[in-house]
């Protein structure tokens, strides 16, 4: 009995910690914040267009020696991991939006030959956890499908799917939803 | 590391049935009339569970604490009403254990139309509890039982006895002796817990500091697997519960998330995606596939065994959103079995028949319906508020757990299967989802 005692007093002493923070958490606008990479940046290996995830190897790897280059493949890199291609509730096919989006990345991606990229599909935070898997697993095979229709190697295009567990935005409303319907692109480098 | 897998002490306590009271019980037999709490209008039994009695030993608390326990499953199984102990008259460390000694037109008058009275010696690390269950009109023992083992495991045997209670009024024991299962989301995080089927006693099962999702019980209720995205892809491990010990199970590319493991064999269902396409397969302990059992162009997962390993339910969205279907393995037949509504997910067989609970919408909210495997009978269990998702049944198919948010956070709560007594079981930071009813633990004698 001792032992469980001793362990429900601990679980007692955090629940109050945590209900002070849980408190603060009630007062989330309903317009979500964006947070800039939700944090999966950093999930990722050598990841990192900002040139801090970058070795010299890397970059010769790439063929980019000079500054010049290697500055313009920072800034398109960018505009190309920030370009979410976006799908209706429940939806996993392209939009002609989507599909524009999606040759602007196949561009990139022929100009940069030796760049890997992740395919990541998300959801909103709608519904069950299980069933968003699979539907995030849908959307992103439905972009590496465009991409490879598009000419892109397969062996340059992985795909994972996050179903709802990792949301961009995090407001409660269809502005936020949108926003998390979405397969992103990762970049990856050797 | 050892202690941290004693949360399955009833699987592992010996307990010594040295006799069992009642030498009228199987003259009862033939007579019994079995108590159906699923009949409308049933009023819950009103039952005293006054404090254990001291016999020898110390740790007067357990005579306190043990009584309360008792009172609270026997208060959570839906059949009975505890009175508040503050009401009776007689000293428990005085009054009687047996029906000889029992005054039992006492305990009539204080309301009580049942009984439940025990005793315990302790000798160091040792207990040894009595415990008897009365019908307090007729003075009559319904059932007794003693247990003997650590000191330590005495809520296993008050547990074992709420389950013998249950059996002999209803002909089904309780399920007081399980656990659930569930995600523990602390920020990014999600780990797999289990605590008692009370909710009391949550402990950290895996440690994965990743995403850890969908628990699901081996059928002798030794192992869990889940889907983890601790190699960075989802894929399916399985932890040993007598050890620790996890292993991956299956971790082809895309998806290995859903596992369901089939009742009386070894195998497990899971959505598995190698060719990007969300299907459902059955595969050996071993991991190898079986056979795909649900193909086709939606996306298929959810699987959920019938009990008896020869049916499964699913969510498919061939159709354009998700519904449950129910997939017959012998005939190869798939039937959709729900049609209102665009959004149905989450299916639960129960262990006991014929039901299928599952996460469907209602006025913008999610909430729990049953149904029947043909399709007929749907009725909704919980109406708000917040959302009401993920049901699963207990082993004896009279409650579900799942998760709600009509408090805030997502928790796990219980109810009976007829949508009343929701009761709150989790009560940690962060959220709780995705609860896992265990199956009941092999008792060793």
């Amino acid at each position: 009995m001792k032992r469980f005692s001793g362990f429900l007093h601990v679980m007692v002493v955090l629940f109050c910690i945590f209900a002070f923070g849980a408190c603060s958490k009630k007062a989330v606008p309903s317009k979500g914040e964006f947070g800039a990479g939700a944090g999966y940046g950093a999930d990722q290996a050598g990841t990192g267009p900002g040139g801090l995830g970058l070795s010299e190897s890397q970059w010769r790897e790439l063929g980019l020696n000079t500054p010049a280059e290697r500055q313009e493949f920072m800034q398109r890199a960018q505009g190309f991991e920030n370009d979410d291609v976006y799908f209706s509730f429940n939806g996993y096919t392209l939009s002609e939006e989507a599909r524009k989006t999606l040759q602007v990345k196949a561009e990139f991606l022929k100009r940069y030959a030796k760049v890997k990229v992740t395919v990541e599909g998300h959801c909103d935070e709608r519904g069950t956890a299980e069933y968003n898997l699979a539907l995030g697993e849908r959307r992103a095979t439905t972009a590496y499908h465009y991409l490879v229709q598009l000419g892109i190697p397969s062996g340059s295009v992985t795909m994972i799917s996050f179903g709802k567990e990792r949301p961009l935005a995090t407001g409660h409303d269809e502005t936020s939803w949108g926003k998390n319907r979405r397969a992103h692109f990762a970049l990856n480098f050797q | 590391m050892r202690y941290l897998w004693r949360f399955l002490p009833a699987a592992m306590l010996i307990l010594l049935i040295l006799a069992v009271f009642g030498p009228a019980m199987s003259a009862d037999a033939a007579e019994r009339v079995y108590i159906d709490i699923t009949q409308p209008f049933f009023q819950r039994l009103p039952v005293a569970v006054p404090d254990l009695k001291v016999l020898t030993g110390g740790d007067s608390q357990v005579a306190k604490d043990a009584a309360g326990t008792l009172a609270k499953d026997l208060e959570l199984s839906g059949l009975f009403r505890p009175l508040d102990p503050s009401g009776f008259l007689e000293d428990p460390q005085k009054m009687g254990l047996t029906e000889t000694d029992i005054n039992f037109p006492s305990w009539r008058r204080a309301g009580a139309d049942y009984l439940a009275r025990g005793g315990y010696e302790v000798s160091g690390a040792h207990i040894k509890m009595q415990l008897r269950f009365f019908d307090a009109v007729t003075g009559r023992l319904v059932v007794g039982k003693v247990y003997e083992g650590d000191l330590r495991d005495w809520p296993a045997m008050v547990h074992r006895f709420a389950d013998e209670i249950l059996m002999a009024l209803t002909g089904e024991p309780g399920v007081f002796g399980t656990k659930i299962a569930f995600v523990q989301a602390s920020g990014k995080v999600k780990e797999i817990y289990i605590s008692d089927f009370d909710g009391s006693h949550p402990v950290q099962v895996t440690h994965d500091n990743s995403l850890d999702l969908s628990p699901a019980w081996s059928p002798d209720g030794t192992r869990i697997a889940y889907t983890s995205y601790r190699e960075k892809s989802p894929k399916l491990f399985v932890v040993n519960l007598l050890d620790g010990n996890s292993r991956l199970l299956s971790g082809s590319p895309g998806l290995n998330t859903t596992p369901a493991w089939r009742p009386g064999s070894s195998e497990l269902a899971l959505t598995r995606s190698p060719d990007g396409n969300p299907d459902i397969y059955l595969i050996s302990s071993s991991g190898a596939v079986v056979q795909k059992l649900v193909g086709g162009p939606g996306n298929d997962t959810s699987p959920t065994w019938s009990p008896e390993g020869r049916k499964l339910a699913y969510v498919s969205d061939e159709t354009g959103s998700p519904q449950i279907y129910v997939l017959d393995l012998g005939s190869g037949q798939k039937k959709r079995i729900s049609f209102s509504g665009n959004y149905n997910t989450s299916p639960s067989w129960s262990p006991k028949g014929d039901l299928i609970a599952y996460c469907g919408t209602s006025g913008g909210h999610y909430d729990i319906f049953v149904v029947r495997s043909d399709g007929g009978g749907v009725r909704q269990l919980t109406h708000g508020p917040g959302n009401n998702e993920e049901p699963s049944w207990s082993p004896d198919g009279r409650m579900l757990a799942f998760a709600s948010t009509r408090e805030g956070h997502s928790a796990i709560w219980i109810m009976s299967a007829n949508g009343d007594g929701a009761r709150r079981l989790t009560r940690l930071p962060g959220e709780q989802q995705l609860p896992r009813w265990s199956p009941r633990f092999q008792h060793r004698e």
